[in-house]
């Protein structure tokens, strides 16, 4: 039936379909892409009414920022950390709350409940409790690493921000894991436990390898996560003290809204967007590889 | 078939409608507003301010309130700049979405950039009235684009009856002029069994305020702290071996060897000065006179409080011993892309107001606590603090503070303040980090 009309018969039909989506995709997200490469040819600084063209001068200046990238090195520890804890964590919460505990899925609802909390309450939550709470603790029971605050000493901040992120999404990580568990045929398990295969060769080399595309996605998620984490890093360190714990989005925000560097920062988010794209897309090409059938 | 065909065309023609008709219908809206703010529809002439003092946001609502009543045509309505903002985003962004305010309330150092969308108002009654050097920094070529709303003053705030307590008698500020009297004023502080000091560590607090000590002391002469600003810029200056640089460290030392928050001076917070202070726990807080709405409800010091210059040197007659920084920190200024003549007539009434009418006076000076910075107003400050800072200013002993300082000076100066609070870093380290800071900032 579509294959017999012409080109604009088909097209319209098309268009019907996804004209409204394409519309708004355009409208959201293409044009202001586009825009945003032409700023960061521009020396725009957010208010003038004129601006010149200065070529690839904020290119240079990106590579030139050593702040940028210190923050960018910051940003990769910090995604390192969290995507292994995130994940280590998610997988073991899983496992135990598929294994048919008492009151599970009560304490799977308790896990995944962090995720429901907005990133810039979190903060301020979490921001009381490494500030007010363990420093009170802290202080009473007399335990040392507690008595001052770690939001300002500049290396355990960083952890401060690592546990909160690791709280934040281990818990939905979990709800991907444990449907990923619960995928894995019963029948192939059973095989297995007849064949004389203990536990954990089962978990190896059975239920990991089929639970692959929910690693891919789980692994995914969290290193975007990671690199694109701005709210936590807002309201729980602001960057501090002293700009230590300064991540790269936040960083990219300061130079555009705060040194009123609009094309210097808009070029360091294209470079950021560029090496994130990167490496996400490896991560998935070679995951994907991993992926085997039943 | 035919049916399924003429559906199809229905729905096509449907999503078309739907979305032409949201596009058209919010132009639509946005033309009446803009009716409405021309006053063409006869309901007087609509005028808005972009507030970015948060703290004075219902004093205002007042004012335009009252404004309105004495000029019923023209209302006015006051939009505050969202937390946490800073009014040249706020600002920017509206001006980006076609839709500034009237009147925007923007810092000192921001104005130029807004230069060509906003009004020359030179041509106003009050900038003959205004007080010296209220206008120097937002005249451009000649021609002054803003109206100074506030001066503001910071320095040491002290809580009198603590201070009383610890010297024995009536405390005379004006005996503290040299860093070793304001350490032995520490040290009999800490005898009456008090905590001497609380060091705020916010970045802004001491890259803003306390570090751009170190330039206004350069010089009485703001020419001379320009000159050497440009040299800062351009790498020649050795802060290490600058001597208001090292006085102006040696009083921080002696400031952060008795503050009561040693142990961690990185974890304090804003509130928690203003409590310390007014409760009478600590006699001295570093901080500006904005900071009195928050002291007078901790306040058990019968409102008696008031400012100790920073002291640069131990000689008692170097520049700055005796002064307290101070100025127009606040701008008002007008729209001329989007604002009708009428609106832009009637902003410059509603400036008027706040300097010539009674009522205006009175919003101005005793409900928003604000020291104004004309010559015509007489009214005294209403509150402890501001009557302090009007005090030095009328004796004479003011500094100007630096208030054009780079937009992104406070938080990247306060960082490296912020390390040197938590001795992560030495003073030369200081000294270099700021160096550099100077010679990579833009512009």
């Amino acid at each position: 039936m579509v294959t017999d009309k012409g080109v604009w018969s088909r097209l319209r039909l098309r268009l019907l379909f996804t004209g409204p989506t394409l519309f708004a995709f355009i409208a959201v997200m293409i044009v202001p892409f586009l825009y945003g490469i032409y700023l960061t040819f521009t020396n725009w600084d957010g208010i003038s009414t004129t601006q010149s063209l200065v070529g690839f001068q904020n290119y240079g200046s990106v590579f030139k920022d050593a702040e940028f990238w210190k923050s960018f090195g910051l940003t990769l520890k910090y995604v390192l950390f969290t995507v292994v804890f995130i994940n280590v964590l998610a997988f073991l919460l899983a496992y135990l709350l598929t294994k048919g505990l008492k009151g599970q899925s009560f304490f799977r609802a308790g896990f995944f409940l962090p995720n429901l909390l907005g990133g810039i309450v979190l903060g301020f939550i979490w921001q009381f409790i490494f500030n007010n709470v363990l420093v009170f603790m802290g202080q009473k029971m007399g335990i040392g690493l507690f008595s001052t605050s770690w939001l300002s000493d500049p290396n355990r901040a960083f952890w401060t921000l690592v546990i909160v992120a690791v709280w934040q999404y281990a818990g939905y990580m979990m709800v991907i894991y444990v449907a990923g568990l619960t995928g894995v045929p019963g029948d192939i398990l059973e095989a297995a436990s007849i064949d004389g295969a203990n536990g954990w060769l089962k978990m190896t080399r059975m239920t990991i390898p089929l639970m692959v595309p929910s690693f891919i996605v789980c692994i995914f998620l969290s290193l975007q996560r990671g690199f694109m984490v701005y709210d936590v890093n807002l309201a729980l360190t602001k960057g501090g003290p002293f700009k230590s714990t300064e991540l790269v989005s936040m960083h990219v925000y300061q130079k555009a809204f705060l040194s009123r560097d609009y094309g210097v920062g808009q070029a360091e988010a294209l470079v950021l967007f560029l090496i994130v794209a990167v490496i996400t897309l490896l991560q998935v090409y070679f995951s994907k590889k991993m992926e085997v059938e039943a | 078939m035919k049916h399924v065909k003429k559906m199809k065309w229905f729905i096509l023609s449907l999503t078309l409608i739907l979305i032409l008709s949201a596009c058209s219908s919010s132009g639509g809206n946005t033309q009446s507003a803009n009716g409405g703010q021309n006053g063409s529809s006869g309901g007087g002439i609509k005028i808005t301010l972009l507030n970015s003092k948060s703290e004075i946001q219902p004093q205002l609502e007042e004012a335009a309130k009252a404004f309105h009543e004495a000029n019923p045509t023209i209302s006015l309505e006051i939009q505050p700049v969202p937390n946490g903002g800073s009014p040249f985003e706020r600002a920017s962004t509206l001006y980006a979405s076609g839709n500034p305010p009237t009147m925007i309330m923007l810092d000192t150092g921001d104005v130029a950039k807004f230069k060509d969308r906003i009004l020359d108002l030179s041509g106003e009654k009050w900038n003959a009235d205004a007080v010296e050097h209220a206008l120097d920094l937002t005249t451009i070529d000649g021609k002054n684009y803003a109206f100074p709303l506030a001066i503001e003053g910071y320095g040491f705030i002290y809580n009198k009856a603590v201070v009383d307590k610890a010297v024995g008698g009536n405390f005379d500020p004006s005996t503290i002029n040299t860093t070793a009297s304001l350490e032995n004023l520490f040290k009999q502080i800490e005898a009456s069994g008090k905590k001497a000091l609380v060091v705020s560590p916010m970045d802004w607090s001491l890259g803003a305020h306390y570090f751009s000590l170190a330039y206004a002391g350069q010089d009485k002469d703001m020419t001379k702290v320009n000159a050497f600003i440009d040299d800062l810029r351009a790498g020649k200056v050795d802060l290490a071996s600058n001597k208001v640089f090292n006085g102006l460290m040696d009083t921080f030392d002696v400031m952060t060897k008795y503050n009561i928050d040693q142990a961690s001076p990185l974890a304090g917070t804003y509130e928690r000065g203003p409590e310390l202070l007014g409760k009478g726990e600590v006699g001295i807080w570093f901080m500006g006179n904005w900071a009195w709405p928050q002291i007078s409800s901790f306040d058990t010091a019968n409102k008696e409080y008031g400012f100790l210059p920073v002291p640069i040197s131990n000689n008692a007659g170097d520049y700055g011993n005796q002064e307290i920084s101070s100025a127009v920190s606040k701008r008002i200024v007008i729209d001329k892309e989007k604002s009708t003549p009428e609106q832009q007539d009637a902003a410059k009434k509603f400036l008027d107001w706040i300097v010539y009418e009674q009522q205006g006076q009175d919003f101005l000076v005793n409900k928003a606590n604000i020291i104004p910075a004309f010559k015509n107003i007489t009214l005294p400050a209403a509150d402890p603090l501001g009557k302090s800072i009007q005090d030095y200013i009328s004796r004479g002993k003011s500094e100007q503070s630096m208030s054009d300082l780079p937009a992104d000076h406070w938080a990247n100066v306060g960082a490296s303040m912020q390390k040197y609070l938590a001795k992560q870093s030495d003073r030369t380290t200081l000294a270099k980090e700021i160096q550099q800071y100077w010679t990579n900032v833009k512009e």
